[in-house]
């Protein structure tokens, strides 16, 4: 079974996901929420009158926050269509039904603005065997994501390296 | 207020950023999770963290990522601007760990009309290093007098 299924993975590469339009636009009150968690005082982020006079004449999102508009919301279930679904559900299948990030490259190409939405597109670009680790026995997987805002330009591409894993039990010692 | 921001021509390869040390609780993991949108259970439910083979629930990669961002814009002032972050996670960041960024710079260049640095960094938690990784960041030049 899992062979089938590492199968299915390979088959995946090369192929763009389903689009994900993210459900907020960028905004103050996110960019705020952000910087009170990670307690970072940047006034690019939150200081309208220090940005408006800066290069980029208006409050930025921090660029690593990129990331939080391709999640999907918790609520309504059907909003979860994400671009990464179809792989999620086959490593489900497979039995690897846990998934950590194991390596994380963010390029960033164009500041995220209050009142953009992003587009995020995932494309599966490596899979590798089914390898033993101190989590359990899974797939290294790698995802590349391509974020674009309303007007087409593209503003950041991040690449994810995913460990897709069954959970060690009693039957998988170490 | 006023922010002062570090000019190209004033660091050094080799300089030392200075070190971030935060300590960590399930209020700044759950609030990092929330902050970020990531609703995965391992970063706020402790049995949902348990069944998957670990003591607690841990921090997202999105808050780490997002603790990295502001390690380097602190060091760097707002002028600077992050142009690629890339970094491998190891342990994990659990409630209770001291996080500590280290890092210094490894290279200063010019390219393409930009005037960049290059940086590695890395934090430790308890258990051992968290995160190791590297950035890339454009500084602004000091203007002609």
């Amino acid at each position: 079974m899992s062979e089938s299924v590492y199968g299915e993975l390979r088959a995946m590469i090369g192929e763009e996901q389903e689009p994900v339009v993210a459900v907020d636009e960028v905004c103050g009150q996110m960019i705020r929420h952000w910087c009170e968690a990670m307690e970072d005082a940047n006034p690019m982020y939150t200081d309208e009158e220090y940005a408006r006079n800066g290069r980029y004449g208006g409050i930025i999102a921090p660029p690593q926050m990129i990331w939080a508009w391709s999640l999907p919301p918790l609520w309504p279930a059907e909003a979860q269509s994400r671009g990464q679904r179809k792989l999620l559900e086959t490593c489900a299948r497979g039995g690897y039904d846990q998934v950590i990030d194991t390596d994380v490259e963010l390029e960033f190409l164009a500041p995220l603005r209050p009142g953009d939405r992003m587009t995020a597109t995932a494309k599966v670009t490596g899979v590798s065997e089914e390898k033993r680790t101190g989590l359990g026995k899974g797939h290294f997987i790698v995802v590349e994501m391509a974020y674009r805002n309303q007007r087409e330009e593209l503003v950041c591409i991040q690449r994810m390296t995913l460990l897709i894993y069954k959970a060690r039990g009693e039957d998988d010692p170490q | 207020m006023t922010h002062s921001s570090l000019y190209w021509e004033d660091v050094s390869e080799g300089e030392a950023l200075p070190v971030l040390v935060k300590e960590v609780t399930a209020t700044t993991i759950i609030a990092g999770a929330i902050a970020t949108r990531d609703f995965y259970p391992l970063h706020h439910d402790f049995r949902f963290a348990q069944k998957a083979g670990l003591k607690d629930i841990i921090m997202n990669n999105i808050t780490t990522g997002g603790y990295l961002g502001r390690y380097l814009t602190d060091w760097s002032g707002p002028e600077g601007d992050i142009k690629r972050m890339k970094f491998h996670l190891g342990m994990p960041c659990h409630p209770g760990d001291t996080f500590t960024v280290t890092g210094r710079v490894t290279r200063k260049y010019e390219q393409a009309g930009q005037h960049l640095v290059d940086i590695q960094y890395e934090v430790a938690v308890n258990m051992g290093d968290h995160c190791t990784g590297t950035a890339t960041m454009v500084l602004p030049v000091r203007p002609a007098e």
